[in-house]
């Protein structure tokens, strides 16, 4: 009855969401505790596509996924999607129990969409231990066992139960084994959902969409809890979480962004972090008032470089990691910090008022 | 990073917190503030009597025993 988790375990299947966690601890507890199941088709990050490729493409296959990991006696599963979506539509005329996420960055977050599942806001929980074995609300409500696992990890239990583990590691490396969904989007010729592996070079994966193109910059990888690569780094950096660690990122949700060469840069990352300071939830203060000193900050120095505002800005980033509910202050942190370490060469044309796109033309997000 | 064994672990609920401070006056030097009032976990392990303390007088009870 409990082969499914020994076959996730030598698959060595990890969260296809972007932390990475072990599937087989995560479904053995789900087990253990009766746990309800979420499914996050959501693709809350930016940049994000491949969840909704699933639900259009793969559905039979996520169902399955998803009846592995909830047991007992009544199964309760629920599928996540944002609100008014074409993907809560199909999930709706497929019949299944549609969990509509508000059209917010942090509400389909793992514990946001727990507390929206249990009547509640859909806003991150504080985690003193694993939902899934049951918590509480910060009101002090109790919260049933419940598990959120990604669509994508859900689709890779079912091939795994159909094809077996060997299958599953014949694909990407020792270390990070399995096929993987990524989306490629911005600056190429055909943007779109395409499924690769842990060891391949980020230009290959990009040829996919068409190819790095020759004007091309940069390159976000991740989203806005992502990194920012410069296009000669994209062009040399194999797709592992080694060679994304290198450049203070992981292998992430499976994201590239490729960024319009037009628009500057660093009014690019501006726009990007001062909406990751609106999406804050508004709950926890060092996020609520941390990303908007931050983006403000970031925007001042990145527009009028100088040591006291680097300075300041290193010890706003310093304050935003582990001090929220959940990991929203951490991730736009690390986009921050590598956004500075990247445009360094941008920062100096703004020093000497050199850019010739600073200020004028504006990036389209998302 | 604090070693475990030396006393017990705390944590704030970020959620609860409202930033009154009481924790950074009963745990000086563990805890300090941010310049809008919110704590900063300078160390993680504290002595047990003192955790225990903080957290009967946080106001928000917010700060909890991991």
């Amino acid at each position: 009855m409990n082969g499914i988790i020994e076959l996730l375990e030598a698959a060595g299947l990890t969260g296809r969401g972007g932390a990475a966690f072990s599937t087989a601890i995560k479904v053995k507890a789900a087990h253990e505790n009766g746990a309800e199941l979420i499914v996050n088709a959501c693709d809350g990050e930016i940049g994000a596509a491949k969840d909704a490729w699933i639900v259009e493409h793969r559905l039979p296959e996520l169902i399955e996924g998803a009846s592995l990991v909830a047991r007992g006696r009544r199964p309760k599963v629920r599928y996540a999607a944002h609100r008014g979506s074409r993907t809560a539509a199909l999930l709706h005329s497929a019949g299944l129990h549609v969990l509509e996420a508000p059209h917010r960055y942090v509400s389909s977050e793992e514990t946001s969409l727990i507390q929206l599942a249990h009547g509640g806001p859909a806003k991150p929980m504080t985690k003193r231990a694993p939902f899934v074995f049951g918590g509480r609300d910060s009101q002090g409500h109790r919260v049933r066992p419940t598990v959120v696992l990604n669509a994508e990890t859900l689709l890779r239990v079912s091939q795994i139960n159909r094809h077996g583990a060997t299958w599953f590691r014949s694909f990407g490396t020792e270390l990070e084994p399995g096929p993987r969904l990524v989306a490629i989007s911005g600056h190429v010729a055909r943007p779109g959902v395409h499924e690769v592996a842990a060891g391949m070079s980020i230009a290959d994966i990009l040829a996919l969409a068409g190819g790095l193109p020759e004007d091309a910059r940069h390159v976000g990888v991740g989203g806005l809890g992502g990194v920012l690569l410069t296009a000669q780094d994209a062009r040399t950096t194999i797709w592992t979480g080694g060679g994304m660690k290198r450049h203070g990122g992981s292998l992430g949700p499976g994201i590239f962004t490729v960024w319009d060469p037009s628009e500057c840069p660093v009014e690019t990352a501006i726009q990007l972090l001062s909406y990751g300071a609106g999406e804050s939830a508004g709950q926890c203060g060092p996020c609520m008032f941390g990303l908007p000193a931050l983006a403000g900050d970031w925007a001042a120095y990145g527009r009028t470089p100088s040591t006291d505002r680097y300075q300041r800005l290193q010890l706003r980033l310093d304050l935003l990691q582990r001090r929220g509910a959940c990991a929203h202050p951490d991730g736009v942190s690390r986009f921050a910090r590598s956004a500075l370490a990247t445009l360094r060469p941008e920062f100096a044309a703004h020093a000497n008022h050199s850019c010739q796109k600073g200020g004028l033309r504006h990036a389209r997000l998302v | 990073m604090p070693d475990s064994s030396e006393g017990v672990r705390i944590a704030v609920d970020r959620v609860l917190c409202t930033g009154h401070g009481v924790c950074a006056q009963t745990l000086p030097g563990a805890i300090v503030l941010d310049e809008w009032g919110y704590p900063v976990i300078r160390s993680e392990a504290v002595d047990p009597e003192a955790a225990a303390l903080a957290v009967k007088l946080c106001p928000a009870r917010a700060l909890y025993r991991r």
